[in-house]
């Protein structure tokens, strides 16, 4: 029967036999669900061999042959060749292929096991066992659905043709897609939510119901109907769950907290009670449990709460989806796509771990051996080598205050294009193949022929191609033609999509350079991250003088973004500027926007500090760009970023500085009315919550920050807290002497407790600061300000503006502050 | 991320501290023009970092020296002292003179 649909999952099938020497012949499969277009499923089982392979010397892998004969393992060796990336050649190597999805990881542990040999006596106690070190094992450790979709070049949600038989064996599977295509159908999916009623945070912080806590009920929504389901009678509610997930079977449940707290508890409640509980759609298979973890990431503590994923259907937990915020839906797809890995392990893992997929795949195609550790190893560098190297990209510093006609200018995916371009991998690197030390031709455009990689002395192989390259190019070529198709049209949801879509590429570009240098990237190396951060500085200097030499002054340059400024400058002098520098680096460089005025504050610390990344500013499109202010802040309660955001607006309708120093009379009458607010006491909790991420467990904290305070609260309570989970508390009496009553839980607060009005006031002003500190307005003015509570004409004639330069700033810049001098003399009658 | 060398702003901040009786020992007026000078070379950090020097603080005095030496020309653009391509050759010639590099603005 033929049927063309989309893949909705792919897994190995459940085990034939739980022996794991048994041969079952070709029983063993992957599960393949498929979507037709009338939105109906079909369950599927496509035969399946995976090889992994070993390499080690003869007289080893002899032994190595003669141990699994021995053993009888269901597995078929061969003798086979392939590439390994960092010797550069072409190995020979024993093959072992298993027919048993299902047991390959199983079989591989087994093989693992016979090759190891018991420690000599001498070396340590005699139970323990090491693996034979002089093996090395390659392809055992990509998951087996992915294996399955890199080798029929498949991807999740792909529209295929299928032909099966009766029992859904599949005989032929045709794909009619592609993953670099911009333009695909989705699937029709029944879409069920899963939540719990109410808006109140975060269940798992509400504490023990056993302390008087109600369970909140369940709220299930599907096809417009909402079902509200109370636990009151235990068995009877199962039963209401069952029903509904068998009436509309859904074959994506979209939860809150449905991975930490809904699942968990229903299917526990099912075990215990005996009764069936089919979230998964293949009765043949539990649903997959898997821990919480917390680990570090990218400066930070992360934390991911216990996933449970489905097998026939798909369970995407909101609040725990990897960037689910940033690109959605349409995002998480395409992510699955271009990464060939199943949908709900997408939603719970890293975008470097979809980086890896993709890279893994490039291998499976190229026939390239994928190493089950790192073995490369950091190359050496001598003392004067080291400082020159281990350096990010460039950062400046400022020129502080606020400034007109500013054009930003930025590198288009400046690492990812570097890797792509120069051809930067960790293999292509001091490669024995091209000695004399050229940018490799594919930066032909270049008319810069610098030798190697700048600063660092290491050449780069200009006759093969590397396989990160490989793996980005087309990444990127799609982000372009994304990127294309939003500048063509208006805004609304169709480029909203295809914004989502580009924000994946952005996310691999992002994650492809940080990755190089991670220690389990098996195919990166830290020579090749710092290789892109060299070039990544080189091209960035190469943009300042080609600008420079056209009469543009540099205020502002990070990494790959640089703000420069020409009075009167005609609109093509832009244009030639792009092109110029587009030819002089040999990479492709953006006009970000012009503004009609940018404003660079200093640090909060030291005023007379310039900070790289506080900014904010209106460009010509009327668009508002903001940076490192408190509006951007994810520990800003939302009143203040609201009106932050609020008085932005106004700023933005600014043409120029003697604009927006007038409209700062209007944002100055606009703080009052929010401070007014504020005073009254009656802005809810939820607009005042301060949302922060808990960097080690509770109890370490060493001072009684508000965070520990709250997280000890929430402790003391029943609640289970881990590194990297967030917690949102209000202030209540910021400087109380009892450190337990300054801040609660906001799952804590009921009506009798207040918030702290004036340390409320204070954080707002420090926003109202922020963003009048370009007209030369300071904390003490506006602190005076608001305690004489002037009527506005009053305070407009205040800011009329004088234009003598004063000095401002530290050594820096000069200002016009005529206005300041103004106002002093104001508050001071 | 995983660096094994301090940044530029951290070694900017070592030498401030490695400095810090030398600036005890400094009267109050003068404490405050010390400070303004590192934040002088907090100001260059990205080209202290860029050069790598292996002797660091030799990058930092320059750095201070950049914003003194632009704070005399802007003073001497405001004492409405003459450009350079306004004196004339004998003046030029004259040690006691500074040379003017062409106006930062």
């Amino acid at each position: 029967m033929r049927r063309s649909g989309w893949i909705l999952d792919v897994y190995p099938s459940p085990p034939t036999s739980t022996n794991r020497f048994e041969d079952v012949g070709g029983l063993g499969a992957m599960t393949l669900w498929l979507i037709d277009d009338d939105g109906r499923t079909h369950r599927l089982s496509d035969s399946f061999t995976a090889s992994f392979f070993v390499h080690g010397s003869h007289s080893e892998l002899h032994d190595l042959c003669r141990m699994i004969h021995a053993a009888r393992l269901p597995v078929q060796l061969r003798r086979a060749k392939r590439s390994d990336l960092f010797l550069r050649r072409e190995i020979e190597l024993l093959e072992i292929a298993v027919a048993d999805p299902a047991r390959f990881p199983l079989i591989v542990q087994t093989i693992r096991r016979l090759m190891a040999r018991p420690l000599r006596a001498a070396e340590g106690s005699a139970s323990k066992t090491c693996h034979q070190p002089a093996l090395s094992y390659y392809n055992c450790t990509v998951p087996l659905a992915q294996f399955y979709l890199y080798a029929h070049d498949l991807f999740p949600l792909a529209r295929v043709e299928v032909d099966a038989d009766e029992a859904g064996r599949v005989r032929a599977l045709q794909l009619c897609d592609s993953r670099w295509a911009i333009d695909y159908a989705l699937p029709p999916l029944q879409v069920m939510t899963l939540r719990l009623e109410g808006d109140e945070g975060d269940p798992n912080h509400q504490g023990d119901p056993g302390h008087g806590a109600r369970p909140r009920p369940i709220e299930i929504r599907c096809e417009g109907n909402t079902h509200v389901l109370q636990d009151d009678d235990p068995r009877e509610f199962l039963s209401r769950v069952q029903e509904l997930l068998q009436r509309y079977d859904p074959d994506l449940i979209v939860s809150s907290y449905g991975d930490s707290f809904i699942l968990p508890r229903l299917l526990e409640m099912a075990r215990r009670l005996g009764q069936p509980l089919a979230f998964n759609r293949d009765a043949a298979q539990p649903v997959q449990f898997k821990k919480a973890r917390t680990y570090f990431s990218y400066g930070r503590v992360v934390f991911r709460s216990a996933s449970h994923s489905l097998f026939g259907r798909l369970h995407l937990d909101l609040e725990d989806a990897f960037l689910f915020g940033d690109y959605g839906f349409d995002g998480l797809f395409e992510m699955a796509r271009l990464a060939q890995m199943p949908i709900q392990r997408v939603a719970r893992t890293s975008t470097g771990t979809c980086l890896t997929s993709m890279e893994m795949s490039t291998a499976y195609r190229e026939n390239i051996l994928i190493p089950s550790v790192k073995r490369e190893a950091e190359m050496f560098q001598g003392v004067d080598q080291l400082p020159l190297a281990d350096k990010g990209g460039l950062v400046f510093q400022p020129v502080l205050g606020l400034h007109e006609e500013v054009a930003e200018l930025d590198f288009s995916s400046m690492f990812p294009s570097i890797m792509d371009k120069f051809n930067v991998s960790a293999e292509t690197l001091n490669c024995p193949c091209c000695s004399d030390a050229r940018v490799p031709p594919m930066s032909a455009n270049s008319s810069r022929d610098i030798g190697g990689v700048p600063e660092l002395g290491v050449t780069v192989c200009y006759k093969r191609r590397g396989l990160v390259p490989m793996t980005l190019a087309p990444i990127i070529a799609k982000r372009v033609k994304l990127k294309e198709k939003i500048r063509a049209l208006p805004p609304g949801p169709e480029r909203d999509r295809y914004k989502r879509l580009a924000s994946c590429g952005k996310w691999i570009g992002v994650v492809s350079f940080g990755y190089m240098g991670h220690h389990n990237a098996v195919f990166g190396n830290i020579t090749a991250h710092q290789a892109i951060c060299a070039f990544a500085r080189d091209r960035l200097l190469i943009a300042k003088e080609v600008a420079e030499a056209r009469g543009f002054r540099m205020l502002h340059a990070i990494v790959d973004a640089i703000f420069v400024q020409k009075k009167n400058t005609r609109a093509e002098e832009y244009g030639e500027l792009i092109r110029a520098i587009g030819a002089a680096t040999g990479l492709k460089i953006d006009l970000e926007g012009i503004y009609n005025w940018v404003a660079f504050l200093p640090s909060r610390q030291d005023p007379r500090l310039p900070v790289a990344n506080r900014y904010f500013g209106a460009l010509r499109d009327g668009e508002v760009k903001i940076r490192g202010i408190e509006a951007r802040r994810a520990d800003t309660p939302a009143f203040i970023r609201n009106a932050q955001e609020e008085m932005i607006q106004v700023l933005a309708g600014a043409t120029d500085r003697a604009e927006f120093r007038a409209r700062a009379a209007q944002v100055m009458q606009m703080a009052c009315g929010y401070l007014d607010r504020l005073r009254s006491g009656q802005v809810p909790f939820e607009e005042l919550a301060i949302t922060q991420r808990l960097s080690r467990n509770p109890r370490e904290y060493a001072k009684a920050t508000l965070n520990a305070i709250v997280a000890n609260q929430l402790l003391d309570s029943g609640v289970e807290l881990t590194p990297g989970e967030s917690i949102r508390y209000v202030i209540v009496e910021h400087h109380a002497k009892a450190k337990h009553d300054r801040a609660r839980a906001l799952e804590h607060l009921d009506g009798a407790l207040g918030y702290d009005v004036e340390r409320y006031a204070e954080l707002f002003l420090r926003a109202v600061e922020s963003l009048l500190t370009p007209a030369g307005i300071s904390a003490a003015m506006l602190e005076q300000w608001f305690a004489k509570e002037l009527p506005a004409p009053q305070v407009q004639a205040r800011l009329a503006a004088g234009t003598t330069p004063v000095y401002w700033g530290p050594l820096f810049e000069f200002v016009e502050r005529a206005e300041m001098r103004n106002v002093r003399l104001a508050l001071s009658t | 991320m995983g660096r094994t060398l301090p940044s530029a702003t951290q070694q900017i901040l070592n030498e401030q501290e490695a400095l810090a009786k030398f600036r005890r020992a400094l009267r109050k007026e003068d404490q405050r023009a010390l400070d303004d000078l590192f934040r002088a070379a907090r100001y260059h950090v990205a080209a202290i970092g860029y050069t790598a020097h292996l002797l660091p603080f030799e990058a930092m005095l320059l750095a201070m020296l950049i914003e003194e030496h632009k704070r005399v020309l802007r003073l001497q653009a405001r004492l409405g002292e003459p450009l350079e391509e306004e004196t004339d050759e004998t003046e030029r010639l004259d040690p006691g003179r500074l040379p003017l590099a062409p106006n930062v603005d």
